[in-house]
This record gives C-alpha cells, sequence and structure tokens, in this order.
C-alpha cells in the first residue's frame, strides 16, 4: 500500500529558497535497499537532489533550494528479501513573505 | 584515584556466554601499586542503560569469574576493578556487548531476516548560505611512486563544509604551471589516489581539491616534485 493515509502524515514546512533535509532511520536484515519517492515518483539524485547515507546510519535526501513544485508526499520506501516499509511526511514550502508599504 | 592503588585490569572479554552465565575474562594490570592485588570486582551494565550493577561480594582472585543473573536475551558489558590493600583501582575499559543466549539461539537470530523498519522522517530546514565549500586537503604526500604510478595520500580539511566530501587530484608537470586535473568526471571519496597515466622520464607535482555539492574548494599545498623513472623501482639500500 503506497498510499498512507494524509490524515497521520505529519506536515513539515521550509520557506521556499532554503534545503529541506529529510532523515530517515532504517533498519533490516540484510541491510534494506532504499528509494525515496515524491507523490508516488521515483526520486533521482540530481542538482536539486541529494541522496545519501549518513555517518550516524540515516538515509538522507537533501532538496535544495525549495520551489513550489517541491510541494507534496515524500516517501522513504525500504525493502529487503523479507518485506517492504515506508515512513512519509508532506513537505509544505513556504511562499516568502512579501512586505507592502 | 588512590595513590598506592592497582592500576586498572586490561583486556575485559567474554569467553563464553549462555542464557544463564556470561564467563569474563581479563589480565591483570601493568602496575600492582606497591602491594600485591588482592582479587578483582566484576561490574555489569545492561546495554541501553548506564546502570552499573558490582556482580561479587568479596573480591575474586582468579582473573575470569562467571557472571549469573543476567536477564535471558539482553546484552550486558562488562568492566573489572583491582584491589590491594591500600585500595581499588579506577575501573578497566568496558567489554564488548555480549547477550545472553544460548550459541544455538545466538546463531539462529544473526541468521534471521529482519523486515525493514523505518523511522519518521524528519525534515528541518537548513540555510543554503550552509553549504559551505570545504577547505583544503592537508598532510598530502607521494606515499609511493614507481614508473607505473604514484599514490597520494592526504587528511581531510578541517573546515569540511557538509556532507558528502569528495576529492579532485591534479598534477602538474616540472616548469610549467598547468595544472591538470586527473579525475575530471569522477571524484573519489576516499583520501588516497593511485594515478597511472604518468610520462615516464617526467617530473610532477600533485595537489589535491575538496568538493561537495556547494562546490570546489580550495587546493591543498603542492607536493614536491616526483620524478617518473625506474629508478624509483629499485628498493633503497637497506644500510647508509
Amino acid at each position: 500500500e503506497d498510499r498512507p493515509r494524509v490524515s497521520k502524515v505529519k506536515v513539515f514546512s521550509v520557506s521556499e529558497g532554503k534545503h529541506a533535509k529529510f532523515r530517515c532511520y532504517v533498519t533490516g536484515k540484510p541491510k534494506p535497499e532504499i528509494i525515496w519517492r515524491k507523490d508516488g515518483r521515483l526520486i533521482a539524485p540530481g542538482r536539486r537532489h541529494l541522496l545519501y547515507e549518513d555517518r550516524e546510519g540515516y538515509f538522507i535526501l537533501k532538496v535544495l533550494y525549495c520551489k513550489q513544485q517541491d510541494n507534496g508526499l515524500y516517501a522513504c520506501a525500504a525493502s529487503n528479501a523479507a518485506g517492504q516499509t515506508l515512513s512519509s511526511v508532506l513537505l509544505n514550502v513556504k511562499e516568502p513573505h512579501i512586505k507592502f508599504k | 584515584e588512590v595513590a598506592g592503588a592497582p592500576g586498572a585490569p586490561l583486556d575485559v572479554y567474554c569467553l563464553d556466554a549462555n542464557k544463564d552465565y556470561v564467563i569474563v575474562s581479563w589480565k591483570q594490570p601493568a602496575v600492582d601499586g606497591g602491594s600485591s592485588i588482592l582479587g578483582y570486582f566484576v561490574d555489569r551494565c545492561e546495554v541501553g542503560t548506564s546502570h552499573w550493577v558490582q556482580c561479587n561480594d568479596t573480591p575474586v582472585k582468579f582473573a575470569r569469574f562467571p557472571v549469573t543473573g543476567l536477564v535471558e536475551g539482553r546484552s550486558y558489558i562488562f568492566r573489572v576493578r583491582a584491589v590491594n590493600h591500600v585500595g581499588i583501582s579506577r575501573p578497566s575499559r568496558i567489554s564488548e556487548p555480549v547477550a545472553a543466549l544460548d550459541p544455538s539461539d545466538r546463531a539462529r537470530l544473526k541468521g534471521i531476516p529482519l523486515a525493514p523498519w523505518t523511522g519518521q522522517i524528519i525534515v528541518t530546514e537548513e540555510e543554503p548560505a550552509e553549504g559551505v565549500v570545504p577547505g583544503q586537503p592537508t598532510e598530502l604526500t607521494v606515499t609511493e611512486a614507481t614508473k607505473n604510478y604514484v599514490v597520494l595520500s592526504w587528511k581531510p580539511p578541517g573546515q569540511r563544509g557538509h556532507e558528502g566530501i569528495m576529492y579532485y587530484i591534479e598534477k602538474c608537470v616540472a616548469g610549467t604551471e598547468n595544472w591538470q586535473r586527473v579525475n575530471p568526471e569522477i571524484p573519489v571519496k576516499s583520501p588516497r589516489f593511485a594515478l597511472f597515466d604518468l610520462a615516464e622520464g617526467k617530473s610532477y607535482r600533485f595537489r589535491v581539491r575538496s568538493a561537495n555539492s556547494a562546490g570546489i574548494g580550495e587546493p591543498s599545498e603542492a607536493t614536491e616534485f616526483t620524478e617518473v623513472t625506474d629508478k624509483l623501482d629499485i628498493p633503497k639500500p637497506p644500510h647508509h
């Protein structure tokens, strides 16, 4: 079931133009394969998307210079021979405040 | 620490583990403090807690002790203190953790695949300004040089920038200031590198730059000249 109930999903907000760092701890044996998805679509590493495992063993997705198009449901999916699971969060990119005089 | 008390015991390890007991062994301290060692106290602590429990009421003489009263399946670490007439030593370094399990259960648990579990994803905002380019690698040295290859090694920069540090290696032929990147496509992740495509008979200097997602940093200090010749293959004479 790749579609968690939205009511249970946490929402995190970041400001437009800032980086959003997603940090997820994963266990399993053998070591699970990790993929990150946004709105169900696989996230490939790229200029604005860094994917790595940090020194403490957390899996990290970093979205650089967040734009409005980065709003959405992000999932960290783990699978190995014994099964699969995922965790999800909603990212809300806040528009910059425009000050009127 | 009491003057005249023994030094801490050494090399605490588990000889044997079962669900009922763990046999802990150690080496006597390097110094007895001036009076002979009367015995040892063994302490245990369940992994994940910071509660140390003394296992024996009176000092044991033999450097080996079966610890009982363990909860099956839980993991423990151990430390040992030495006693003489003057006092008690500081505790030894802790042992590796050991689980109170029968060997067959331990083997079974090791082989069992565990379905993945993923924790709550935590999202944090980072300032793009934090995307700091890492500093210069240090202590760059040529660790090996032959006519076929040169091996470089260096230390990561002190100023690391954010995660995911990588390196670019550059070479420069003697008599020029024309630095060329050796691995322009593939940055290396470990702080060492072997270069193969060097022209025999030429002298080179080398330097290394750190890089991360924020960019490529300043180069390290360049090495001295390394000449790529046959003579580097000849080992140095053993005596002066």
